[in-house]
């Protein structure tokens, strides 16, 4: 039962003494309006302590000229005893009240008329209409008839009479607090200790009150921070770099050559500046020529320095794990960044110019693409997907390369990033004696799913309304 | 992307067996089905397999992979007689070319549409949008060898494919809708590349249009095949990928004479790999046999050579076998990567937080903590919003990008602050106190560094709180600084104050100025403060 207001409770009191009474009499004892007792009677009623009954009275009141004849008798009963024997008709005429009681009288079959001559009939009586007059009755006929007349008038009271429940008397009989409430828990009731005989306001837990919201990280950052700490945990040492990157550490290193289409201006953000080559270009120059040392034939075709002098927006974060690799060449070596990288891609709702990719390398002595599967197994089962599955695909910079693949619930096998073992042509140069397994995938694409966004620029633009509401814990299941 | 077409009675003829079977299997070899019609499906292969590009050449590999023909396809190829020469003006232009003659062939429409989008994909993919490498396909018995192979002058006229008229070749750069697209890789030079045979007649006009004399239809019977270009493994692969399809159709190949070589060959490379490294490469024990067996299901010639040795010939098609590792690709193909084993790496190591990264998590703690909320702005922003409604004049070493997809996207941001004033601006509907903050990557001269920063809207929003809040993050991650009042002009006079740090100035609090404010289309005033968190004890050094 839910906890009573001290309105309630001391309506409740007053109860258990009255048993049964009118709301105007309540008022009185507790000081208020009837109105407000109603109102407090009602919420014990909701509970069961209390029944409220509205009681219709029906009144009848005289009309103005209904308290004339009240005084003096109707026209009718006026006339009779006007009427002797051997009244006449134009006699009767001159009379005040002819007018009405004349046609009442016959109507009643009180009087004969024959000719002139007015009788009255044997013990003719308007006593009956007289007494509906005076002590009108509803279930009366004649009552009715004279409030047709318009001599009577109908009125509906109502009062409420409230009554103790044997529920509330039982609550009552267990005694009531009855002190005064207090709305604010104050630093001097807390000192005085007058907060021990205090009653404090109760609140009414069903009702909400206006909403706040905390602070927090954004959703996207979220996913981002459970991806580093998957990754932390896995063993990997987090990388983090320069937005701006030469073409030589963002392509020509990765063996991608000088004329491929994903370097043409229409894919990649360039940029006015250029920054001078690293010792290491002749070996890469070597390698795109030619193979260099290794068992690969190059590219061939030419390659020119001022190709790669030319500083990008990275198009990936694989030129921090290369240019990371290319400083630490003892193994074991196991990396991975997180960060924003840029293609010259027209926006829309699945295409952003900038979006953050998650990278890793793994480089050691004995390691195998078998190891790159299990790698990416154990990584996307911490992520939440539970079936992960793996198919041959192309990347310029990897040999053999491959697709991952998590099936998600009520959607499908979903391609979720690209991986692959670095080709020799792109470790070699830079003095990298052992396999190095390399893996990406996209951020936003996991962020999509897991958010339910339609339109990933709202990652970036959003809406703090939709900030606010995403809680920060989300149900997930199956990784989304 | 190169979307094949692959017609099902075709493809079921030329891999003999069904479509169920080959279409489950296809992706295993590398590929996406895109959508799956009546008659034909729609399959995209990755770009360093153009010869998979034809129904052919995809019938060819499936009938390895499924054990139905394994082993090096073999396609002889006999001299036809025909010769050509090549001017020595062109070493400069295009000097590069390479021919074959097809005999045999029987089109239909369809077989027409087929080989022509094989050459399509092939200028894409190894012609490089066919300034590297570019086809021509024509009918044999319209022209007459030998054949000479030209730099002529740009005025030359003859009757490109599709038109009626003669056109000079500068005419044709100019009107006909190939001329135009392709232009730009001649346009430069001061002769033309043209190909003509014993009786001046016009073959072709590369990289751009053939003649309309040459054109193939139904009726043709024998094709020359013509091929220029820039790089000469490019050209033949090209002439290679071509032939070794028609042949699969049904085709005789011969060879061209062109100054004093036979070409095409058709034959294969070859390479002796070693097993071990295979066998390590991939993760799995394989042995001498089972890995020539695998290497046959890819349709390469493989026999046992010594212990570890497995002696390879590579199809002339197969232009992406740079190095031994492409091989040992598919032989892990042939295997299956469904049934390779996923094996956790042997070596144990500890995972380490990037220092910046780590400040960066503590500073998302303060402003979280302070009831901030935080958004992830794009880094690509304009001038306008960067610094015109900032009242700011440029920031040195700003990055401009060179050719911005929109006026929105024109430079790399240098600051945070008018970013989240946009924010603002895209949330005026929403409920009030908004505070917001960011923090993140911004990029000056070239080097990337991070800053902080957050701002407060409600109509109580003032100096006070900008001050108490930045000190709140200050003090959070220990950076002990000084306050003098500041002239940032985004920012009131008066109201305002410079975060300074052993002298220099890394920050900036106070109330935005209301003309800023009006300039963003904010009705209420803004407390906000920004830094940058190289100040930051911890911050790595340069």
């Amino acid at each position: 039962m839910a906890e009573l207001t001290q309105n309630e409770r001391r309506l409740l009191a007053v109860l258990e003494k009255e048993k049964k009474a009118d709301a105007p009499h309540i008022a009185g004892l507790l000081g208020a309006t009837p109105e407000a007792v109603v109102q407090w009677a009602h919420l014990l009623g909701d509970k069961g302590l209390a029944a409220v009954e509205r009681i219709v009275v029906k009144e009848f009141t005289f009309t103005d000229e209904g308290k004339a004849y009240a005084q003096n008798g109707l026209p009718e009963t006026q006339l009779l005893r006007f009427i002797l024997p051997g009244t006449q008709l134009a006699d009767l005429q001159k009379h005040e009240a002819f007018r009405i009681g004349f046609g009442q009288l016959r109507k009643k079959k009180l009087i004969t008329v024959e000719g002139t001559q007015i009788t009255k009939v044997q013990g003719a009586s308007t006593d009956d209409d007289e007494s509906a007059l005076k002590k009108p009755t509803a279930s009366d006929p004649r009552t009715k008839d004279l409030i047709k007349r318009g001599i009577l008038q109908e009125c509906e009271t109502g009062r409420h009479v409230i009554a103790i429940t044997p529920k509330g008397l039982e609550l009552a009989k267990k005694g009531l607090d009855l002190r005064e409430e207090t709305g604010t828990l104050t630093r001097e009731m807390i000192l005085s200790g007058s907060w021990k005989t205090a009653s404090l306001r109760r609140y009414d837990v069903t009702k909400i009150p206006k909403k706040t919201c905390p602070g927090k990280i954004h959703p996207y950052q979220r996913i981002i921070q459970e991806m580093r700490e998957i990754l932390l945990d896995m063993g990997f040492e987090e990388l983090y770099g320069d937005i701006v990157q030469q073409s030589f550490w963002n392509f020509d290193a990765l063996f991608q050559p000088q004329d491929h289409p994903a370097r043409e201006m229409q894919d990649t953000f360039y940029l006015r500046e250029t920054m001078p080559l690293p010792p290491v270009w002749e070996k890469v120059k070597a390698m795109h020529l030619s193979g260099g040392e290794t068992s690969s034939t190059g590219w061939g075709g030419v390659w020119k320095e001022e190709k790669a002098e030319q500083c990008v927006l990275r198009t990936h974060t694989t030129s921090l794990s290369i240019q990371h690799l290319a400083r630490n060449r003892n193994p074991p070596v196991k990396a991975f960044a997180v960060g924003r990288v840029y293609r010259r891609e027209t926006i829309d709702t699945t295409h952003l110019a900038e979006f953050e990719q998650l990278e890793g390398i793994v480089m050691d002595e004995d390691v195998s693409f078998a190891n790159l599967l299990g790698i990416l197994r154990e990584f996307y089962n911490r992520m939440g997907f539970t079936s992960v599955r793996f198919k041959p695909s192309y990347y310029p910079y990897t040999e053999p390369s491959l697709d991952a693949e998590v099936y998600i619930d009520g959607i499908g096998w979903i391609e979720m990033g690209g991986a692959g073992v670095f080709r020799e042509e792109v470790t070699a140069p830079i003095g990298v004696d052992y396999p190095v397994l390399a893996w990406g995938l996209g951020v936003s694409r996991i962020a999509m799913l897991r958010l339910g966004l339609k339109d990933l620029r709202l990652l970036h633009k959003s809406d703090v309304a939709f900030l606010r509401e995403t809680p920060s814990l989300r149900k997930a299941k199956g990784g989304i | 992307m190169a979307i094949i077409t692959l017609p099902y009675k075709y493809l079921e003829r030329l891999t003999r067996t069904n479509r169920k079977t080959i279409l489950e299997k296809v992706p295993l070899i590398g590929s996406d089905i895109e959508r799956l019609e009546e008659d034909h499906a729609d399959v995209e292969f990755f770009p360093d397999r153009p010869d998979l590009f034809s129904p052919e050449g995809v019938a060819r590999a499936m009938r390895g992979y499924l054990g139905i023909e394994t082993g090096l396809p073999s396609y002889p190829v006999k001299p036809s007689g025909i010769s050509f020469t090549i001017d020595p003006k062109l070493a400069n232009i295009r000097p590069v070319l390479s021919a074959a003659v097809i005999r045999g062939v029987s089109f239909d429409d369809e077989s027409i549409q087929s080989i022509m989008s094989l050459q399509e994909s092939l200028h894409w993919a190894v012609g490089r949008g066919r300034s590297k490498v570019a086809i021509g396909i024509h009918d044999l018995d319209t022209v007459r060898p030998p054949f000479r192979y030209i730099a002529s002058p740009r005025t030359r006229a003859f009757v490109p494919l599709d038109y009626t008229e003669w056109m000079s070749m500068e005419e044709i750069l100019e009107k006909h809708p190939k001329g135009r697209d392709y232009a730009k890789i001649v346009k430069d030079f001061p002769l033309f590349p043209l190909i003509i045979d014993s009786h001046d007649h016009v073959l072709s006009f590369p990289p751009i249009i053939n003649g309309e004399r040459t054109r193939v239809t139904i009726d043709t019977k024998n094709i020359l095949l013509d091929t220029t270009g820039t790089d000469r493994r490019a050209v033949s692969v090209a002439v290679n990928i071509i032939c070794t399809a028609m042949a699969e159709a049904g085709a005789t190949i011969e060879s061209v004479e062109i100054e004093g070589a036979q070409t095409p060959t058709l034959a294969p490379a070859e390479r002796t790999v070693s097993v071990k490294e295979c066998s390590r490469l991939l993760g799995v024990d394989l042995t001498t046999s089972s890995m020539v067996e695998l290497l046959k299901r890819m349709r390469f010639g493989a026999e046992p050579a010594g212990a570890d040795r497995v002696k390879v010939k590579v199809p002339c098609y197969r232009a992406d076998i740079m190095h031994d590792w492409d091989l040992f690709e598919d032989v892990g193909i042939a295997y299956g990567y469904d049934k390779l084993e996923s094996l956790p790496p042997k070596t144990s190591t500890v995972g380490k937080p990037h220092p910046v990264q780590v400040v960066m998590v503590l500073a998302r703690e303060a402003f979280t903590g302070l009831g901030y909320l935080e958004v992830m702005p794009f880094t690509l922003t304009s001038e306008e919003i960067m610094y015109a409604r900032m009242q700011r004049p440029e920031t040195k070493g700003v990055l401009h990008v060179m050719h911005p997809i929109t006026i929105e996207n024109t430079v790399v941001r240098t600051e945070l602050l008018p970013l989240l004033l946009e924010f603002l601006t895209i949330n005026r509907h929403r409920e009030l106190p908004q505070r917001l903050f960011t923090i993140g990557d911004v990029v000056v001269d070239c080097r990337t560094h991070q800053q902080a920063a957050g701002v407060s809207t409600h109509p109580d929003a003032d100096f006070s709180e900008a001050y108490a809040s930045a000190d709140a993050v200050l003090h959070e991650l220990s950076v002990d600084y000084t306050v003098k009042e500041s002239a940032d002009p985004a920012f009131i006079d008066g109201r305002r104050g410079d975060i300074i740090v052993t002298g220099k100035r890394i920050g900036i609090f106070g109330e935005i100025h209301p003309a800023v404010l009006t300039a963003f289309e904010l009705e209420h005033p803004v407390a906000a403060f920004e830094f940058d968190l190289r100040a930051v004890p911890g911050y790595p050094g340069p």
